[in-house]
């Protein structure tokens, strides 16, 4: 039955990617150009889109956040404001905007977190009202012509830095579900590199959905552009729906009944995502001068697939301290499953008064190096007077939920044996447990029966 | 045994020169850090382009071959255009330089 409907999922996506091939309006654009939101609007044709896309994830970069602790609930969070030591600023205190010069080579660029943002810049980050919805940059996401080389800042006659769109007929008459390089625009990029931040790549070579030409947005299918997330413990902004493997596959997947008693405590992501990668870790109280003279945080890269995970429990709610950010779970609580998560260690200045993590504007230490004058800018922009900057470390566990694999997946003995990747003590598995959870009597008659089909 | 034993010397010594012509055939891997100053690709339709770098070490110029998907993909929609700095990996084949990796080193 799960195959019919994976079947018949395909063959709607299929199906939907013809119709974007044929959207309608492209005369129309021809004829009166393309002026944006109002044109998407314009012939009773997605009347209202922009107004709401306002109230999303994706521009306003926070939201309300339920499942995590020490957050104030009446407050909204993401990468708006949040800190974390993948990414120590944030949209407020490292505004997108031209660095000083470099004192050794003069140069200057443009930097910030908000760079990914879907407006001009002029209407930002959580902005409202007409000029917003006008701001709103419909085709980055929807075309699959659109001209990357316009997409970038410059400052304009009033000496504000606006980030570039592509409004051209090409760009608008190619237009319909957005494709996989339409979401790694900005995505495969955050945190300070291609690939770095989650460490997956989505190609047929890496993940057995791509492989079968399916796009992100056929699992992060969106309604009135609010997009569906997982449960990653450190992505906490969400529209408010949410995706998880058994939307499509069901609970109980697996031809094999055994395979299917593990989904009630296991998640699909632990044996079907044996390997993550991206940044390992990363100084930000330590920049390093790149050949082209600017700094960037000193970083440890990985590959996607180079790394193995952390398995932990997992009740979708997250601890959140200073130093550690991660899933909160336990073998007793059943609300709790075994999930694979991509551990991330972060060095950056926290307050010596209050324990808390401090913010960083990447302008400063960009140009020279000095990482404390990017926490003296972000605590000025915060308006925090006294603070006393100690560096520390911080751990964050982010979801591995990409990357999946069949063919490659754990098999019994991956986990129930003695150098198995499961650490089935700090599980909270007794030691006698872990001698019977890890001996091939588990899984031998049977095992030893599949080979004999040979 | 006599026969044996040629038979035995035989075969090591067909191992040890597949293993060396192995060698030989392995291609050395080459890194550089370095920005773009030229792409040559011919069309949307193009299953291989050159780009050529300046190595921001040594300021030498590099081209190399590239024919992965992703990144032609990449050039042809502007995501990688002249001035972007690059960090590649390449192995030289039959006097080429092949990209192996070529990704922009900026992010967010």
């Amino acid at each position: 039955m799960k195959g019919y409907l994976i079947v018949l999922s395909l063959l709607l996506v299929a199906g939907s990617v013809a119709q974007a091939k044929e959207h309608p309006g492209k005369a129309y654009i021809e004829k009166n150009g393309y002026q944006g939101p109002s044109t998407c609007e314009s012939k009773g044709c997605h009347p209202g889109t922009a107004k709401k896309f306002l109230g999303t994830v994706h521009w306003k970069h926070a939201s309300p956040v339920a499942n995590v602790d020490n957050v104030d609930p009446g407050k909204e969070y993401g990468m708006k404001n949040r800190i974390y030591t993948m990414c120590n600023g944030n949209d407020l205190v490292n505004d997108l905007k031209e660095i000083p010069p470099n004192p050794k080579t003069g140069k200057t660029k443009f930097t910030g977190c908000n760079t990914c943002h879907p407006g001009n810049h002029i209407s930002d980050v959580g902005s409202t009202g007409k000029d917003a919805e006008n701001a709103v940059d419909c085709l980055v996401c929807h075309s699959s012509a659109y001209d990357y080389r316009l997409r970038k800042p410059y400052k304009d006659e009033m000496g504000r830095v606006v980030m570039g769109q592509d409004r051209s007929v090409k760009a608008a008459t190619a237009v319909g579900k957005p494709g996989v390089k339409n979401c790694m625009v900005c995505h495969e990029a955050a945190g300070g590199g291609v690939l770095l931040k989650r460490g997956f790549s989505f190609t047929k070579e890496t993940d057995v959905h791509a492989a079968k030409k399916m796009v992100c947005v056929d699992c992060h299918g969106a309604k009135d552009h609010r997009i569906p997330t997982g449960y990653d413990p450190n992505n906490w902004a969400h529209d408010g729906v949410r995706v998880v493997c058994a939307d499509c596959h069901g609970e109980t997947p697996h031809k094999d009944e055994d395979n299917n008693r593990h989904s009630a405590r296991v998640a699909c992501q632990t044996c079907h995502i044996p390997r993550t990668g991206g940044a390992l870790a990363k100084d930000f109280t330590k920049w390093t001068q790149g050949s082209d003279g600017f700094y960037e945080p000193t970083t440890l890269r990985m590959e996607a697939n180079e790394t193995m995970p952390v398995y932990a429990w997992y009740n979708r709610t997250v601890a959140n301290t200073p130093a550690f950010i991660g899933p909160k779970g336990s073998r007793a609580n059943q609300e709790s499953r075994i999930y694979p998560f991509k551990v991330f260690e972060g060095k950056a200045f926290f307050d010596k008064k209050t324990g808390n993590l401090l913010s960083m504007d990447f302008a400063p230490p960009m140009a020279t190096g000095d990482a404390l004058a990017g926490v003296a800018s972000a605590a000025k922009t915060l308006g925090i007077k006294e603070y006393e900057p100690v560096p520390g470390w911080q751990t964050i566990y982010f979801a591995s939920t990409h990357l999946v694999t069949r063919e490659k997946a754990l098999t019994c003995f991956n986990c129930h044996s003695r150098n198995g990747v499961l650490n089935f003590r700090a599980l909270g598995y007794t030691e006698k447990e872990e001698e019977k959870l890890t001996n091939a009597s588990i899984y031998f008659d049977k095992v030893a029966a599949q080979q004999g089909e040979w | 045994m006599r026969k044996a034993l040629k038979i035995k010397a035989a075969a090591a010594m067909t191992v040890l020169i597949l293993l060396l012509a192995g060698g030989v055939a392995m291609a050395e891997e080459m890194k550089m850090v370095g920005d773009v100053v030229k792409i040559e690709i011919a069309g949307p339709d193009a299953k291989t382009a050159k780009a050529t770098l300046k190595d921001t070490k040594t300021g030498k110029l590099v081209t190399v071959i590239v024919n992965d998907d992703l990144t032609l993909d990449k050039f042809k929609d502007h995501r990688i255009v002249v001035g972007d700095e690059i960090r590649c990996k390449y192995e030289v084949q039959d006097g080429k330089n092949v990209s192996k990796y070529f990704r922009k080193t900026a992010g967010c």
